[in-house]
């Protein structure tokens, strides 16, 4: 698979994602519903070949391994994402975070607030909760990408 | 009978998380009120500085704090007091080893070996200083079973390392290895010894004269004691030679910018303020720990392990990476497929505490070709029903996972 073509599969089930994903998670009366949704979200995302899983795309800071990969269409202004994880529960919400700032302008994303985004959904225990899920280190990287060039 | 309820009873901080299920005890341990009263008495009524003040406020904390140099080399059973060198925890001890034994005892072209089982603490402060000093580590592998290997070990032996350094338990496994066996055919092969006693010191009370090892380290919070305090031991004609890893304050005799005569051990290994509190805290452990008969709670410990085996071994997908037999309460597994944090993650929704990745033993994964395992650790608090409700949490774990 060519890097476009992930680009623009990863932005259909993103999109996918935000559309169908985010009112369940949000009405998720227990943590274990909340679980299986996150759990079938990693699934609807392409993997990352394991040749594109380069050292420069980790996101230091995960006891799992996590991949971010970042394309910045400048002609629009649109930044896109690609990630994968070794782990389904952090791929899952990685796929929540991703979907929140996809396709989003270089202001839009340096505005982003993740966290409020993550109250809103109940999920905000998740980002504070450890340093160790690679969540946080995550969320950094993704806006440092509103200024990368 | 050893009497869990009672013992569990004097750690305020299951009165403060009823809800929870500590199983992460290879990591830290939780501390008796014995401790913590200790330590916070101390500062309240009894802090200074130690061996320098011209007060009697500093005498009293100096007599204090050396009573607990006394405690514990008592408790280790050491032949001199000076031999028990407080640090910030084993793997300071491993770090001023290895740093304070190159160039005086190790020298360019000498092997030194370790074993496969080791964390980075028993690894990384050897290779730090022995790839400076052209010091060449060999490794014991292990067998199939994941023991260490020990004829493997008699034949890397025979290339007569200089040291030896290997760890009493495994901090993944659990696993018991044969220190006193090892020791023994060390010494005969004219090998330094050195054992990290991390994990193994809350088995077993450490016996230095038994045990006749050069070097034994441990940390005091896996010693139901305070973080940021440890123990190096070492018998007093090998601590002569170390090195000291850091200067200043107590450690020195003379100092001019020409030459700096040292003091005696122990002070001349432990520079700067050393960790009052901390030694207090950890000697005040030693003491209360030391109305519990061992065995007792070896086999209360074993019966809790012996219960998760069974139980967890009903459940469909968990792949279980630890031996039952010869182990000190730690289980390492898996579910089959899944990754180790995915497990945690879920156990810890269901308020399981325990640990998932590599457990700072990257090698030993890499020898397993794993990319991490769920650690539970058991310790003499724990109860049956802590295990009922670790091996429900795994089932439903399972059960997510595999949905």
């Amino acid at each position: 698979m060519n890097l476009e073509q992930l680009l623009a599969d990863t932005d259909i089930a993103l999109q996918a994602i935000q559309q169908q994903a985010l009112p369940d998670i949000k009405q998720a009366k227990d943590w274990q519903t909340k679980y299986r949704i996150l759990m079938q979200l990693g699934k609807q995302l392409p993997p990352l070949p394991e040749k594109m899983k380069q050292q420069e795309l980790l996101v230091k800071g995960c006891e799992s391994r996590a991949w971010l990969l970042h394309y910045h269409d400048k002609k629009r202004d649109k930044h896109f994402f690609v990630l994968d994880s070794d782990a389904r529960i952090v791929k899952g919400l990685m796929a929540i975070m991703l979907c929140l700032v996809n396709g989003m302008n270089s202001s839009e994303l340096a505005k982003f607030n993740l966290s409020q985004q993550f109250d809103e959904l109940n999920l905000k225990p998740y980002l504070s909760q450890s340093r160790g899920n690679g969540l946080t280190a995550m969320a950094a990287h993704i806006k440092a990408c509103s200024s990368a060039t | 009978m050893f009497d869990v309820s009672s013992f569990r009873r004097q750690f305020a901080f299951f009165h403060h998380h009823p809800d929870w299920v500590y199983l992460d005890n290879a990591a830290t341990m939780q501390k008796p009120d014995a401790v913590t009263e200790a330590v916070s008495r101390f500062y309240q009524q009894d802090n200074s500085n130690v061996h320098r003040g011209a007060h009697q406020l500093s005498q009293q904390a100096t007599a204090q704090f050396e009573q607990a140099r006394q405690t514990i080399a008592h408790y280790i059973k050491a032949q001199y007091v000076h031999e028990v060198i407080f640090t910030s925890g084993a793997t300071a001890g491993l770090n001023q080893l290895a740093f304070g034994l190159m160039h005086t005892v190790l020298k360019p072209g000498d092997r030194i070996l370790l074993t496969q089982l080791e964390h980075h603490a028993n690894i990384v402060p050897w290779q730090l200083h022995c790839q400076r000093y052209g010091v060449i580590i060999d490794v014991v592998p292990l067998t199939a079973d994941r023991q260490l290997d020990l004829n493997a070990y008699q034949q890397l032996l025979a290339l007569k390392p200089k040291l030896v350094s290997f760890s009493h338990i495994s901090n993944v496994l659990g696993h018991i290895q044969p220190v006193q066996q090892m020791v023994a055919l060390a010494k005969a092969a004219g090998a330094i010894t050195v054992v990290d006693g991390a994990q193994g010191v809350v088995y077993q009370q450490p016996d230095m004269r038994q045990l006749d090892c050069d070097f034994y380290v441990f940390s005091g919070h896996k010693l139901y004691g305070p973080t940021g305090v440890g123990v190096l031991y070492g018998k007093t004609q090998w601590l002569e030679q170390l090195t000291p890893l850091c200067g200043g304050g107590e450690m020195i005799d003379s100092v001019s910018f020409v030459n700096t005569t040292f003091n005696n051990l122990p002070f001349r290994l432990e520079a700067g303020t050393p960790n009052i509190a901390g030694v207090i805290g950890l000697a005040a452990a030693i003491n209360w720990l030391q109305q519990y008969n061992n065995k007792l709670i070896i086999e209360h410990k074993s019966l809790l392990l012996n219960a998760f085996f069974q139980g967890a071994r009903q459940i469909k997908g968990v792949a279980i990476l630890s031996m039952p037999v010869h182990n000190a309460g730690i289980v390492a597994l898996n579910v089959d497929g899944e990754h180790p944090s995915d497990v945690a993650d879920i156990l810890n929704q269901q308020q399981v505490a325990v640990r998932a990745g590599q457990h700072c033993a990257m090698p030993l994964f890499d020898y397993l070709a794993l990319n991490g395992a769920v650690r539970v650790a058991f310790a003499a608090y724990n109860t049956l029903d802590d295990v009922n409700q670790c091996l429900l949490a795994l089932e439903q774990a399972v059960e997510i996972l595999t949905a």
